[in-house]
């Protein structure tokens, strides 16, 4: 027990650096996530076939492809191409799109549940498409989806560790605590510690999707 | 879906089955290729020795890396392993009539998998450090490599100081993790997993230098002719089979078939092969001289 604190008190720098990166790489990849993921549903969802194309080349793209192999494309195989992206801009983008495409799949099924006669209701009372979308369909087909954004969500929490561990090599909390891990040769603590980590990220992720899903679910 | 004929499903499955017999003969045959070798005499050893119970399994799993040439490689025109370390490690199975089985072994997970069992010994240019001492124990010093750093050709970068500042990839577990540290406290450290990844980070110009063994980065400029090595030659690296702890019978056999491997001039056939072939004669070196007491002190915890 005694050596479970040490390793911590002796490696805190180390490890809440690591427990940053991966947070900056979290949030601002679900910014992405969310927001493309969203559109790509709508354009899945649009009275359009050719729309409809586009996102469903967009979700098998994206789905299809491991992230891992996914990281390397965007990293070194971007560079090869010439482009100098930046391993931040690499990593979040990868992680990004990757759970866009699974979001929008979600909100796809959860804008399904909407009966379809509200949208004809809707389109025929003079909302255009868009319109309709935004005010009747996605506010409904979001609260439908909530519990499935969660474990998304805490799937992405996870799959950050991927980033640092691929070749963009970011010093996330993996990569850190396998650092001290490797200088200390203290492997059980060390990655009890990461563990505890990303347990903090995806319990606190669960514990906000709670209180979203208690404020705006729709009762049945 | 409608309903598919019964005959696909027969032709299905016929092909699946097809297709995994082909693989369980695939892998009979790896087997049976090896074996044909000449009979050696070997010395038979008691059956409760690590030695005897290697003897009794028939094959040796070695730890070897699978990405540093000219050390262990997977060269993608044979499919096999190659390399000056996997060379020992055949010389070394031979002695006890065994087969080698070469397993990847890199900077970072090496020693868990000696721990566990999952190899017998590990041949994957690794330094004898105390550190390291502490899990397992090290071979008399079979090679000795010096601490350097790559560049690309038209770099800024000329000694150890320019480092300061700069983005620099090696192995994580590696030596150089905290070598590089304490050398040039404000390089920016870019950690990886294999060094082939750091050659792909070099060659991108994702990194600005890569430091590491000289023979490792040599590897990466026969690859690679638009990068150099430094010269700097600021650490030396013994390199040590990694043996589980405490195994003292185990030890003195390696150690003693290192020495032959040394003194029947095996060693000096397969460092022209490997790297002696490479590099200019004025920096060319003959078999280690330095012993396993004195290449602790070079790297004390």
């Amino acid at each position: 027990m005694t050596e479970l604190w040490g390793v911590l008190e002796e490696h805190l720098p180390e490890f809440s650096s690591g427990l940053w990166v991966t947070f900056r790489l979290v949030a601002a990849s679900l910014v992405i996530a969310v927001v493309v993921g969203t559109l790509i549903a709508a354009l899945r969802v649009a009275p359009s076939k050719w729309l409809n194309r586009i996102g469903g080349v967009y979700v098998e793209t994206f789905r299809n492809v491991p992230l891992l192999v996914l990281l390397i494309i965007m990293f070194a195989g971007v560079r090869r191409a010439g482009i100098a992206i930046d391993p931040w801009v690499a990593g979040i983008a990868a992680l990004g799109l990757y759970t866009a495409a699974y979001i929008a799949e979600a909100l796809r099924s959860g804008v399904f549940a909407v009966g379809k006669g509200q949208i004809d209701a809707a389109l025929s009372l003079g909302l255009t498409y868009p319109r309709t979308m935004r005010r009747i369909v996605l506010p409904q087909a979001v609260r439908t989806v909530i519990p499935a954004l969660s474990s998304l969500v805490i799937a992405m929490i996870k799959n950050s560790a991927i980033v640092g561990a691929s070749i963009v090599a970011l010093p996330d909390l993996l990569k850190s605590s396998r650092q001290v891990a490797s200088e200390t040769a203290q492997t059980n603590e060390v990655f009890f510690w990461a563990a505890v980590g990303y347990l903090l990220l995806t319990v606190t992720a669960t514990l906000a999707f709670r209180y979203l899903e208690q404020t705006y679910a729709i009762k049945r | 879906m409608e309903n598919r004929p019964r005959w696909m499903l027969i032709v299905l499955a016929t092909a699946m089955l097809a297709l995994a017999s082909l693989a369980l003969t695939a892998c009979g045959d790896d087997d049976e290729t090896s074996s044909d070798e000449a009979e050696v005499e070997v010395e038979q050893y008691p059956a409760d020795t690590t030695m005897g119970k290697i003897q009794e399994a028939g094959e040796m799993n070695i730890g070897v890396k699978f990405d540093v040439p000219p050390f262990g490689f997977n060269n993608p025109q044979s499919g096999e392993v190659e390399g000056f370390d996997v060379d020992l490690g055949r010389y070394i199975a031979e002695q006890l009539g065994v087969e080698p089985v070469f397993r990847e072994a890199n900077s970072d997970n090496r020693i868990p998998l000696l721990v566990d069992g999952t190899i017998d010994m590990i041949l994957s240019t690794m330094t004898i450090t105390e550190e390291r001492d502490l899990e397992i124990d090290f071979s008399e010093p079979y090679y000795v490599a010096n601490g350097d750093v790559l560049v690309p050709t038209d770099s800024d970068i000329a000694t150890l100081d320019d480092l300061n500042g700069n983005r620099v990839c090696t192995a994580l577990g590696s030596t150089y993790q905290e070598t590089i540290k304490k050398e040039a406290p404000d390089a920016d450290l870019r950690l990886v997993d294999l060094y082939s990844q750091c050659l792909e980070l070099i060659q991108t110009d994702a990194v600005d230098a890569v430091s590491t063994d000289n023979v490792i980065l040599t590897g990466m400029v026969i690859q690679d002719d638009t990068l150099e090595l430094l010269g700097l030659n600021y650490t030396e690296e013994p390199y040590g089979a990694g043996l589980p702890d405490g195994d003292a019978e185990f030890k003195a056999f390696v150690d003693e078939s290192i020495q032959q491997y040394i003194d029947d001039g095996t060693w000096e056939e397969n460092y022209e092969t490997w790297v002696g072939q490479y590099i200019e004669e004025d920096q060319q070196q003959g078999p280690p001289e330095i012993t396993l007491e004195e290449a602790l002190k070079l790297f004390p915890l």
